[in-house]
Order: structure tokens, then sequence, then C-alpha cells
């Protein structure tokens, strides 16, 4: 594996970006930083700034509002970056699939590389779907 | 032959690689630490040289509106100046009796130009939370800066006002560590408050407040450049803790380095981020009161 | 003030005004009023009374639309609902309360947006919660508004 794609994976930095969210999966996310799951020994952390992002952790299913915003931040996240659809909002809108708001799911708004489903999905899943990208990622299976 | 020497002395030993890899494990041992007195586990070892390789392996993006010049020569500048600083310090404890009169001077101006170069990044930014940091990290050097030259003078007076680094650290070989003197010890502490707002440490990271103004002076800087600030921070946190043992501790061995360290991880564990007012009021208040005393004990030789 | 003491008010100052007040549990009462007689109701109600406006709530009731304004009464726990059916659901309008109590600017615009029913006397009604490319005169919470009718990008 070469050394880039080594380095990428051994230390992520995570951008949370809710697209109208009910905050619950925003807490969920806080929750894997918590003593219990301790995701920053996979040498993750969460950042404040786009641009030092190199995941994208999308909650909420994106309403209209959001659509342009969403674009363009995927746009000013210095490249390259993955993004991960988390919960079932960010998945495929969930129960909002039919509401006046949310037109497209977010795959089809910015490409998508990993899927986290749950409402809110258990740390354990955040965990197995941040494994999932990084394995993706490498290549590897 | 010299200036080869010269060149080894500051890019390789003590110099930018030397001070590099000591600042990312020093820096490594202070998020191990952190993370195991909150029951984590923490990063491992490797975990810091991961991050600033990956920051070299990412695009560096150009924000529209910024003024490109100073966006992107203040890293290099602030990581030229840090570097320099530490290796004139480091040089001064490997050989006493080299370095010039006046070289502690020299050194305190240059550890002042990395905080002033963070400014200028962050105000070539063009965001107006970079300007939001960079107000904030200007209040804060204008006041941690008079403490620390009230209490660099401490060294001074007590070593009969010898300028030079080597000088100072003979005196205090001859006579004992500054430190064990009533003024040294206030010197110390004072300094030891001080390291902790220039290093950016909380409870005095305000200018760099990630989560309350996403990233402050760093926020539109990404990829390269942002590896290079992350490697200044990594060499002053070498320097500038060697820079205090030096003159209080009487040279920059492993235990004092350690000795700092340590305080200044108990201290960053310990204590909720500050606001800038009250960061303001601490230092010019308190904390020069301390300094003011420590040079008035040290003029009476105590 | 007790429920028991609310109520015995409301019928006392507004006797046949108030209509069909409804006791649902110790905290939770209900009363009807006319469209026409709201302004009045709530200025006694927040001013004479001190109760607290909470929200507003909306609902297209099949034949007509049904907007309840929530008070609170803070000391005792009690949460008095007014209850205002607007018949004509091709032009539905209804006194602002706006100038009375400032904090009900909002929840005004948000049901104008919503459902299209008409403040007569809000002084600012702008959008305030859709998309700024949402068709103009396309209320998404009424009964006949269809999803499938939504013009997906």
């Amino acid at each position: 594996m070469n050394f880039r794609l080594n380095a990428l994976t051994r230390s992520i930095y995570v951008f949370h970006l809710s697209s109208g969210s009910c905050n619950n999966c925003d807490i969920e996310i806080i929750d894997c930083l918590t003593p219990r799951y301790d995701i920053e020994r996979f040498g993750i952390q969460l950042v404040g700034s786009i641009r030092h992002a190199d995941v994208l952790l999308c909650t909420g299913s994106c309403n209209r509002q959001a659509i342009v915003r969403v674009q363009r931040l995927y746009e000013q996240a210095p490249k390259p970056v993955f993004v991960v659809a988390f919960g079932a909002c960010g998945s495929s809108r969930g129960i909002f699939r039919d509401s006046y708001n949310t037109v497209e799911p977010l795959d089809k708004i910015i490409p998508v590389d990993a899927y986290i489903p749950g409402c809110p999905p258990k740390p354990e899943a955040i965990i197995d779907g941040i494994m999932k990208l990084i394995k993706k990622v490498r290549g590897t299976p | 032959m010299t200036i080869v020497h010269n060149l080894f002395f500051f890019l390789v030993f003590p110099g930018f690689l030397f001070a590099a890899a000591i600042g990312l494990f020093a820096g490594w041992i202070d998020r191990k630490v952190t993370a195991r007195l909150q029951w984590r586990v923490g990063p491992p070892w490797h975990q810091n040289f991961m991050d600033v390789a990956k920051l070299f392996c990412k695009e560096t993006l150009i924000p529209e509106g910024c003024s490109r010049g100073l966006f992107f020569s203040m890293p290099v500048v602030a990581l030229a100046t840090a570097t320099l600083a530490s290796t004139i310090v480091a040089m001064a404890n490997l050989s006493r009796a080299h370095g010039f009169i006046g070289d502690f001077i020299v050194v305190l101006y240059l550890a002042m130009v990395p905080s002033i170069a963070v400014m200028l990044g962050g105000a070539a930014s063009g965001n107006p939370l970079a300007n939001l940091g960079v107000s904030r990290e200007m209040k804060l050097v204008l006041s941690y800066e008079l403490p620390f030259v009230l209490a660099s003078a401490v060294p001074i007076i007590k070593s009969g006002y010898a300028i030079r680094l080597g000088e100072i650290l003979d005196c205090q070989i001859r006579d004992g560590a500054f430190i064990t003197s009533p003024s040294g010890i206030v010197a110390f502490l004072v300094s030891l408050l001080v390291l902790q707002a220039k290093l950016g440490f909380v409870p005095f990271d305000v200018a760099e407040a990630e989560t309350e103004i996403a990233g402050g002076v760093y926020i539109e800087y990404s990829g390269k450049a942002l590896g290079i600030w992350k490697l200044t921070r990594a060499v002053l946190m070498v320097g500038l803790p060697i820079l205090v043992s030096t003159v209080l501790l009487g040279g920059a061995g492993l235990p004092q380095y350690f000795l700092i360290l340590v305080l200044m991880i108990v201290i960053k564990n310990t204590n909720p981020r500050v606001r800038i007012d009250q960061a303001l009021r601490f230092f010019w208040g308190p904390v020069a009161g301390l300094a003011l005393l420590a040079v008035v004990l040290a003029m009476i030789g105590r | 003030m007790s429920g028991k003491e609310l109520i015995a008010g409301l019928r006392e100052r507004f006797p046949d005004k108030v209509r069909d007040i409804f006791e649902k549990s110790k905290t939770r009462i209900y009363a009807t009023v006319d469209p026409g007689d709201i302004r009045e109701v709530v200025v006694f109600l927040f001013k004479g009374l001190g109760l607290r406006f909470n929200i507003a709530s909306a609902v297209d009731a099949f034949d007509a639309y049904e907007i309840l304004y929530h008070f609170a009464e803070d000391s005792s726990g009690v949460e008095l609902s007014v209850r205002v059916f607007l018949k004509d659901k091709n032009d539905p309008h209804i006194d602002s309360i706006t100038t009375i109590i400032k904090g009900a600017e909002w929840i005004e615009r948000e049901m104008h947006e919503l459902f299209g029913i008409e403040f007569d006397g809000h002084p600012n009604m702008k959008p305030l919660l859709l998309a700024d490319d949402w068709p103009k005169g396309v209320y998404p919470l009424r009964k006949e508004y269809k999803v499938e009718q939504r013009d997906d990008r």
C-alpha cells in the first residue's frame, strides 16, 4: 500500500456537516469520542473548518435550502475527501422520503463513499462503517 | 566549511529535523496523557507524524479574495524563525562558548515572530472568522509579552547582566540553577504560564478555538500550508521549553524538558478555555505583578 | 391560578364568545372562539390573566382550517388552547395577534407560508422557512398538496 493511502487512512480529520438533522445522529457522533468507544485511537479527530477535512460526515436529510450549501461545502473540502452518509436520513432520507422539502437523497447531491444506516446508528455501527470506508479506500477487501 | 556546518545545525541537528521530530513526539505524549486522564486509550505513537504526512499529501486550496503572497509566505516565515530560535538555544546548550552577545534577546524576538506570522496569515485569509481569531491572537500576544520579558530579565540580572545564553548557563553551572532562588521560582512560574499561551494550549487557545470559531486563524489553510503550521507548532514545542529551562533550570536536558512538558499537560487538562478578556486581565494583572516581583527580588539579590 | 379558576374567569368575562370549554385533564383545557373575536380574547388572556403565549399550531381539518393558540399558566402548569375554525378554505384570514404579542410574529409567518392563511394586520409578512425558489401560491401543508406534484430538481 503506498505511502499516500497509508497516511490518508491513518490520520482522518472528520468534519461534521448537518443538513437539517434532528440532532440525534449528531449526538451519536460525539458519543464515539467518549471513553467507552474512543475513536481517537484510530487517528480520527473532529475538526472545525471544512478546509481541514478528510471525511465529510453528513447527517440529516438534505432539505431544499441545504442542497446548494452542501454542494458548496463539498467543493470547499480539499481533495481527496470522502463522504459518509450518516443515519437513515443521510442514506435515503428515511421517514422524510415523502416530504415536500426533501427532494433528493444525499447521494444524488454529492458523491457518497459509505453509508452508515441507523436511526441513530449505534457507535459500534459507526466504527464498523468507518472500518468499511478505510478498507474501501485502501482497496483491500 | 562553516556554512555547511551551520546548515547542518539549522536543518538537521539540533535544528529542523530534530526539533520537528521531538516536537511531534512531544505532541503525541500530550495527546496520550490527555487521553489516559480521560480514561481513553489515545492515538498510537506515530499519530502526529501521520497527521503531518497526510496534510502534505492533500491539495492546498487558495480561497478567493486572499492575498497570496502573505497567505503562503507566513507559514514558511513562522517555521524558519521558530527553527532558528530553537537552533540557537540548542546550540548554546551543546557548546556554551559559542553564541554571540545578545543572542538571548534575539531568541526572544524570534520566538515572537511566529505569533505575528499567524496573525498576518490569518488576516490574509479574507475570512471574517479568521479576522476574529487574528484580533484575539493580537490581544493575547500584547498581554503575555510583558510578563515574559520581565521574567526574562531575571536570569539576566542574576547572572551579572550577561545577555549571552552561554554565559547565563555558565553562571548556573557554577552557582546552581536559578530556579533554586526565590526570584527564580517566581520567574519560572510566570514563564510556564506564558509558555502555555505562546504554544496555544488550553486554557489560552482562544485564537484557534476549534468549535467556537471553526479553527480561527487557520480556517482557510489546507494541505501543505496547514502541514507547515503544524510543524511550526511542533518546533516551538521544543524550542520554547528548552529556552525556559536553559535560562532558569540550568540547562536543557531530558529531565528538565519532561518536567516542563508534564507541567504544561497538567495545566492543560485541568482547566477550561478562558475568554480573551479574562486572559488579558490575567496576564496584565496577577502574572505581570508576579513578574515584577521576580525582578525586584532578583535586583535585591535573592 | 388553577384550571378551574381559569375556566371560571373565562366564562365570566366572555359568557357567549368562548364556547365548548373542554377540560381534557387537570392541566389541559380547550376552548373555541370565533375568528372575529380572537383579538379580544387574546388581550384578556395575555394582559388580563397574565398567561404566557406558548406557540400556535394549525392543521387542515378537511372542512376548515383549525388554528390553536396555546397559552401556558406557569405557576400551576395548566395549558389553555384557544381553537379557531376558519371555514372559508379559499380565502382564510384572521386578525393577527402580533401587535398584542410580539412573539407571535414568526409562527404566524410560518402558518401563512405553509397554509396560505392571511393574517390581517401582520407587520412583517415575509417568507420564513421555505426555500427561496419555492413557487408562490403552493402551500405544502394543505391537504390538496400532493407529494407527487413537487418539482424534483
